[in-house]
């Protein structure tokens, strides 16, 4: 029983100093990182903006569009900026669309995502997503990566596009259901 | 044995990719570019050493039947305060080691090299044996990489931070028609087969030799 005893405690020890490190650890960088994501959100949006200014917030429609930002030039709505999330192939990818009132593409970004360093990661670069510009509205946006005028290069990481792709397109129908509004 | 065999029985004769063969995972999962390789050592090396030095204090306090528990615990804290100095402060090598900076915690290396070395022997000798492990491991993982990235996209990517800082060479002829398998999980195997066979054949020769 002793023994016991002693061998509890002794772990018991081992995680309370591990817990208490990892708390004070966590205290520092905690918010050092909230300021970080916060920096790199509003980058990411001034930089998909496509010119004009942010307007209000308003929320997304809880499938996939966390929400919306409208994008304004005096106070005509030009079109919407959407953070968007979906499936890539590391787990849940974060996006952030900026799209004209007919749906077509200004611009995106990819934020947050586990993508494997090197095949989907490759997303993460302005190429990827400039490969999307401009379509949505008149021109269909591309629904595999055989649509791509070079599909080689999101090769080995078709799971990726597949998640990017359906995004996109699913903001801009999104983008076509407010109807300018 | 000496101070200086400590340190480099882990970069060859005792390597731990590829004659331990510890810690597979990682090796085949980030070899897919030279810098992933590099950050993925500079972490493992850190985590290495901290896990072994406190493994090798402790070892007299740490009864025998709740080790591997104590290990995983003092290996996974400093895991995680790793990632979140990194998440915090070098934000860009953080999304670009992505989930294989937590992966270092089941890193086989880490908890082997507690379980073989640091557990019976010095503070002095662990520390040694951890630099050691962990130079070995980067090594083996930036030969890997290269191999892998230059065939398999025709550049070897020495810094990838961001989009405004990165060192790449790029290869002419290769770049342009890459072997693209080398890059997908199959050429990590590959690769890997070539090298250990090559490695084997050394030891071989060096034993048929003495």
């Amino acid at each position: 029983m002793k023994q016991y005893l002693k061998i509890a405690s002794v772990l018991f020890c081992i995680c309370a100093v591990a817990a208490g490190l990892l708390a004070g650890i966590n205290a520092i960088t905690a918010p050092q990182i909230a300021a970080n994501a916060l920096k790199e959100t509003s980058a990411a949006l001034m930089d998909i903006s496509g010119g004009f200014d942010l307007g209000e917030k308003r929320e997304g429609n809880g499938a996939g569009i966390n929400y919306s930002i409208t994008l304004v030039e005096g106070k005509e709505i030009k079109g919407y900026v959407l953070e968007i999330t979906s499936n890539g192939y590391g787990g849940p990818i974060t996006l952030v669309a900026s799209y004209d009132t007919d749906g077509a593409v200004i611009g995106a970004k990819m934020m947050a995502n586990s993508e494997t360093p090197g095949l989907g990661k490759k997303s993460e670069e302005s190429w990827y997503m400039a490969q999307f510009e401009g379509l949505g509205g008149a021109k269909p946006l591309p629904s595999s990566k055989n649509d791509l005028a070079d599909p080689s290069l999101v090769s080995g990481a078709t799971v990726t596009f597949t998640g990017v792709s359906g995004a996109i397109r699913q903001g801009s129908e999104y983008v076509k259901g407010l109807g300018g509004k | 044995m000496s101070h200086t065999k400590e340190l480099t029985k882990g970069i060859f004769r005792e390597n731990p990719v590829f004659i331990i063969m510890l810690g597979m995972c990682p090796t085949l999962g980030v070899t897919t570019q030279v810098f992933n390789a590099i950050g993925m050592g500079a972490g493992v090396i850190f985590v290495l050493l901290c896990s072994n030095i406190l493994i090798s204090l402790l070892r007299k306090v740490i009864p025998d039947s709740i080790r591997i528990p104590a290990y995983i615990v003092i290996i996974a804290s400093f895991v995680t305060i790793v990632e979140m100095v990194m998440h915090a402060y070098v934000p860009a090598v953080y999304s670009a080691l992505g989930v294989y900076l937590p992966l270092i915690v089941v890193n086989c290396i880490i908890l082997g090299r507690a379980e073989a070395f640091a557990n019976k022997n010095t503070v002095l000798d662990s520390a040694l044996d951890a630099i050691g492990m962990g130079i070995g491991f980067t090594l083996s993982l930036c030969l890997i990489a290269a191999i892998r990235e230059i065939l398999g996209a025709g550049q070897i990517t020495l810094i990838n931070l961001s989009e405004s800082a990165r060192v790449i060479i790029t290869l002419p002829g290769l770049s342009s028609s890459p072997i693209r398998v080398m890059t997908l999980a199959a050429g990590a195997l590959l690769v890997m087969g070539y090298l250990k066979a090559f490695f084997n054949w050394m030891g071989d020769r060096k034993a048929g030799r003495a």
